[in-house]
């Protein structure tokens, strides 16, 4: 009948609507004239004929609107049912072909899963910490609001204060920009309702916060404005501190337990659900009323705004609300608002934006690796392609099943990798630094699964356009011709390959400069000159004064008496009290004034750094005084100061303050400090990486007061065991917290060696990466050179100078690359600047350790296709083909 | 003698028959079930055309165009290998629906099948 070839070219073109609608027409014009014909011959006339057909065809509209319908429905259906055929045979070809190749599948789909694995891992972390970061409805319209000294402050470091009572009042009552405003605050209490005393974290809320955030209580009742009004004597219990304590019992509500001296009934169980913050905070174990109507009070501030209204709007807002509330006018004010979004807020934004980009390049050489392969697999299947072209594959079908092919592997390779994301993510979250909690959290959502999708799809097409170009560019009748079972490829496709190893030692030399910088950095952190010794430094957090003592003068006799038996102790080597010890800073608020230079304005506050300390704060510190001496009198009345090397520096040229005279004004009623010494800078603030050169100031009177003590021991931890029975003997209720400076530091690095740890694996990732694809280069040029290789050694050419051949070109690419990757370096190091400690971003070192090692790794790559260049047996290679 | 209609459903199997010989374009359909009803059946001619769009639908007949002995291009369907299979079914469905009915017609009070229809 009709010849296969034809059939195919009909059913192409009958796709499209006018060809099976005329065919229709055409079968419907035959058939009646047939009909016409058949009558003919039984002796009716033409004009007859005519009528008599087309009456026993039906009305011929709506006949032919019916079978046009029909015929339509049945061409979707054919196409359709045509199509997944195709699909079905598609898929069960890649398969088997993908099969065929175990090892070169095997490497392309881990390539893929590394690349798309690290990509979901790192994504869920971004996703959680900075696109998701509250759990609480309209997310998207919460902001924090603290306030901001308006005209600078000393401490090196941004410092925000949280608004008084007053100024919230004023916000809530006169602002428009906000739906809702929240406040908070967090502080231990003491639990003494039966047994042991023990410490409970309390959370103070305004009564609306759990509607704030979509929660209910579990049981009984939120308390509410008018149990403030009453006196506040409400508690409502945390779902874990409830069950913890309370073993479940529902009967608790109406109980009264007994925090810090304060009895407070029981109203209710909030769920675990819900949390006054998103997650970085302790868990609060129980929520107490805060009242704003106290003006005393100062707390943390959120709200959500009213659709539509931007930040800048909402901060103009509040400011002239605070403006007119504290009564200042002109637009002078002290303090500015600063409205901050959670995501702005994250401590972690910094790094996670450089893991993303860094990530990123991991992938991007993923995904050249994958490509290199698909080139190289590509220039083996010339011949196949060509016999199936040569036997009737139309171009489009050959491109869908190379489509399908890459598609395969995209999809078993994503899969692959979302389960490398999520093994990952683990790993992330189990190896956290403890400053960075919030990494718990994390978890793979279904945004990172969609991108994860989106990255498969697009990496299936891109590979399949790879695959169909690379094919494509031999002719069907030269690539048959030739004989060969794989053709040399062109000079494009070579120049092609090697511009993708360019491109991956390009990458990996950016990550490689970015991983030294940080493991430098790393480095110089942990051999950081802190200034003081940590070795053997203990903090004792001393009880509330409340619990120590009622009156400043018994508190005196109470801090004297308990330094007094704490030096006793056995392997105590000395002990000062301090307003802060190492880890923490406080500040005074007010215009640093120095005597004899002109005073900042009136309207300006900042923070300055005081401590508050007894004399032989430095001696247990093991910081020493450059200039002058320690206190000689503590008392109020004798105005001594003593200044960090820091402060001398930037006030004095020559750094020399002693005798100079300072103070922190408020009003203007303060006293003037004289400098009796000049101490020695030390990292004691918060983390070592902060500058140990910031201006400080220490005073000594009223240190009685002051709520830690720092002791050097010289043995570890145990030697203050006695402590708790010190302070027990004394009358203290709770044992005082005891915290090991050194473990703390250890605790501040942590981070950095995190991200530093995280950026050096995907480094290695990448370096990994980088040399399968070199191998796999050098490997191909080896055996298209091997005719070429065999006639050289035939022709005496040693094997010193084959080798040269092979690993010139490996190490030539590797130069290349390095370089291109340098310059890129120089670029991105940008984006860890700030993460950096005593290493500039332009570091030499950095750079050309970078460089050295990725050619390092290149040759290594080089070593087995060199070697088997060295192997070619000029007999067999030149008599081969 | 009046011409009977056809029943709901009987024209797919009777164009099914028609092409279990040979492959037909539509009007040769029409032409041998006209022949091979005697004219007894009144067969609406667009109605046939719809039949067997549907039965190429459905994968139980498969069209080509070829020539006319007349040299006329016209749409040729042959029944496929599913499409015999259905016909076989059909018509065995086809007999033994008819054969109770008939025998049912033609009962004696007593439910009996009457000697008179076997």
């Amino acid at each position: 009948m009709i010849r296969a070839g034809i059939r195919r070219a009909f059913r192409l073109a009958l796709y499209r609507r006018d060809r099976w609608e005329r065919e229709v027409e055409d079968e419907i014009t035959l058939h009646l004239a047939l009909r016409a014909e058949q009558l003919v011959s039984r002796g009716a006339t033409p004009d007859e004929a005519y009528r008599e057909a087309a009456r026993r065809f039906g009305p011929l509209t709506e006949s032919r609107a019916r079978l046009l319908e029909a015929a339509r429905h049945r061409e979707q259906r054919m196409h359709r049912t045509e199509y997944v055929d195709d699909l079905r045979q598609d898929i069960a070809f890649a398969i088997r072909t993908l099969g065929r190749q175990k090892g070169w599948t095997a490497v392309t789909m881990l390539t893929l899963a590394l690349g798309i694995g690290a990509t979901t891992a790192v994504f869920s972390v971004v996703s959680s910490l900075l696109l998701h970061v509250l759990p609480y409805p309209h997310a998207d319209r919460i902001v924090y609001i603290d306030q901001q000294p308006s005209e600078g402050n000393s401490t090196g470091i941004r410092v925000t204060i949280t608004p008084s009572a007053n100024v919230v009042r004023a916000w809530t009552q006169g602002s428009r920009s906000f739906e809702a405003f929240e406040g908070r605050t967090f502080g231990p209490r003491t639990l003494s309702t039966s047994g042991e005393p023990s410490r409970v974290m309390a959370a103070e809320i305004f009564p609306s916060f759990p509607v704030f955030a979509g929660q209910r209580p579990m049981h009984g009742r939120m308390f509410t404005e008018r149990d403030i009004v009453n006196g506040g004597r409400v508690v409502v219990l945390s779902e874990g501190f409830w069950r913890q304590r309370f073993g479940a019992e529902p009967s608790v509500l109406g109980k009264v337990i007994t925090l810090s001296d304060t009895s407070y009934m029981i109203v209710g169980v909030l769920p675990a659900a819900f949390q006054p913050v998103g997650g970085m905070h302790l868990p609060a174990d129980v929520f107490l009323p805060l009242d704003v109507r106290d003006d005393k009070r100062g707390m943390s501030l959120m709200g959500r705004l009213r659709p539509g209204v931007t930040i800048d709007a909402a901060t103009r807002e509040l400011d002239s609300l605070y403006a007119r509330t504290s009564g200042f006018s002109g637009g002078k004010i002290p303090f500015k608002t600063v409205i901050t979004t959670p995501a702005q807020r994250e401590q972690l934004r910094d790094s996670l934006v450089m893991l993303t980009a860094a990530v990123g390049l991991v992938l991007l050489v993923a995904c050249a690796n994958v490509a290199h392969l698909l080139l190289a697999r590509s220039a083996t299947r010339h011949r196949e392609l060509a016999i199936r072209a040569a036997l009737g594959a139309g171009r489009g079908r050959l491109l869908r099943q190379l489509l399908t092919e890459s598609l395969i592997l995209a999809v078993a390779g994503s899969a692959c990798g979302i389960f490398i994301g999520w093994a990952g993510l683990h790993g992330l979250v189990a190896m956290r630094p403890t400053s960075y909690d919030e990494i718990r959290l994390a978890h793979l959502d279904s945004l990172t699964l969609w991108v994860a999708v989106a990255l498969a799809a697009l990496s299936g097409i891109a590979f399949g356009i790879i695959g169909a170009v690379a094919s494509g560019r031999h002719s069907t009748h030269d690539t048959l011709k030739s004989g060969a079972t794989s053709v040399s490829p062109s000079g494009a496709h070579h120049r092609g390959r090697a511009f993708l190893v360019v491109t991956e030692m390009a990458l990996s030399a950016m990550l490689l400069v970015g991983a030294t910088l940080l493991i430098r950095s790393v480095a110089n952190l942990q051999r950081a000159d802190l200034g003081f010794d940590p070795k053997g430094l203990y903090t004792v957090y001393l009880p509330t004064k409340a619990d120590r003592a009622p009156t400043p003068a018994a508190r005196a006799a109470f801090m004297a008496e308990f330094m007094s038996r704490l030096r006793q102790i056995p392997g105590v080597r000395s002990a000062a009290a301090a307003e802060v010890g190492p880890g923490s800073r406080s500040f005074s608020i007010g215009r640093l004034e120095i005597d004899g230079e002109t005073p900042p304005p009136k309207s300006s506050a900042s923070f300055v750094d005081v401590n508050v300390i007894d004399p032989g704060y430095f001696r247990t510190m093991g910081i020493a005084l450059t200039q002058g001496a320690t206190f000689s009198d503590t008392s109020a009345g004798a105005r001594q100061v003593i200044v960090n090397a820091g402060f001398a520096r930037k006030h004095w040229a020559d750094g020399s303050a002693l005798g100079h005279r300072v103070r922190i004004a408020q009003t203007d009623s303060e006293p003037w400090l004289t400098i009796v010494g000049v101490a020695h800078d030390a990292a004691t603030s918060g983390s070592i990486r902060s500058e140990s050169s910031a201006p400080v100031l220490y005073t000594a009177s009223g240190v009685s007061e002051s709520p830690s003590v720092i002791v050097r021991t010289s043995g570890g931890a145990q030697t203050l065991t006695p402590v708790a029975g010190i302070a027990r003997t004394m009358g203290v209720k709770q044992a005082p917290d005891i915290e090991s400076v050194e473990q703390f530091l250890s605790k501040s690095l942590s981070a950095p060696r995190f991200i530093m740890l995280v950026l050096s694996i995907f480094t290695a990732l990448a370096l990994t990466l980088t040399g399968i694809g070199l191998y796999g280069v050098m490997s191909y040029t080896v055996t298209q050179q091997t005719r070429e290789i065999g006639i050289r050694v035939a022709l005496g050419a040693p094997g010193s100078r084959i080798a040269r051949g092979v690993l010139g070109r490996g190490t030539w690419l590797a130069v290349v690359g390095a370089l291109v990757g340098l310059l890129g370096a120089n670029w991105g190091t940008r984006l860890i600047e700030n993460q950096l400690h005593g290493v500039a971003r332009s570091d030499p070192v950095s750079f050309v350790s970078g460089a050295v090692v990725l050619v390092l790794v290149a040759m290594l790559a080089c070593v087995v296709p060199t070697r088997r260049a060295l192997a070619i047996d000029p007999m067999t290679a030149i008599r081969a083909d | 003698m009046s011409r009977l209609p056809v029943l709901k459903g009987t024209l797919d199997l009777l164009v099914l028959r028609a092409l279990s010989w040979t492959p037909m374009h539509g009007f040769e359909i029409v032409a041998w079930l006209e022949r091979a009803a005697n004219a007894a059946l009144d067969i609406d001619d667009s109605a046939l055309y719809q039949a067997v769009y549907r039965l190429e639908e459905r994968g139980l007949l498969q069209a080509e165009w070829g020539v006319t002995e007349n040299n006329r291009r016209a749409r040729y369907y042959k029944l496929t290998t599913a499409g015999r299979a259905h016909l076989r079914a059909e018509t065995r469905n086809w007999m033994q629906y008819a054969d109770t009915v008939t025998s049912i017609l033609t009962a004696s009070k007593s439910g009996e099948p009457s000697t008179e229809a076997t």
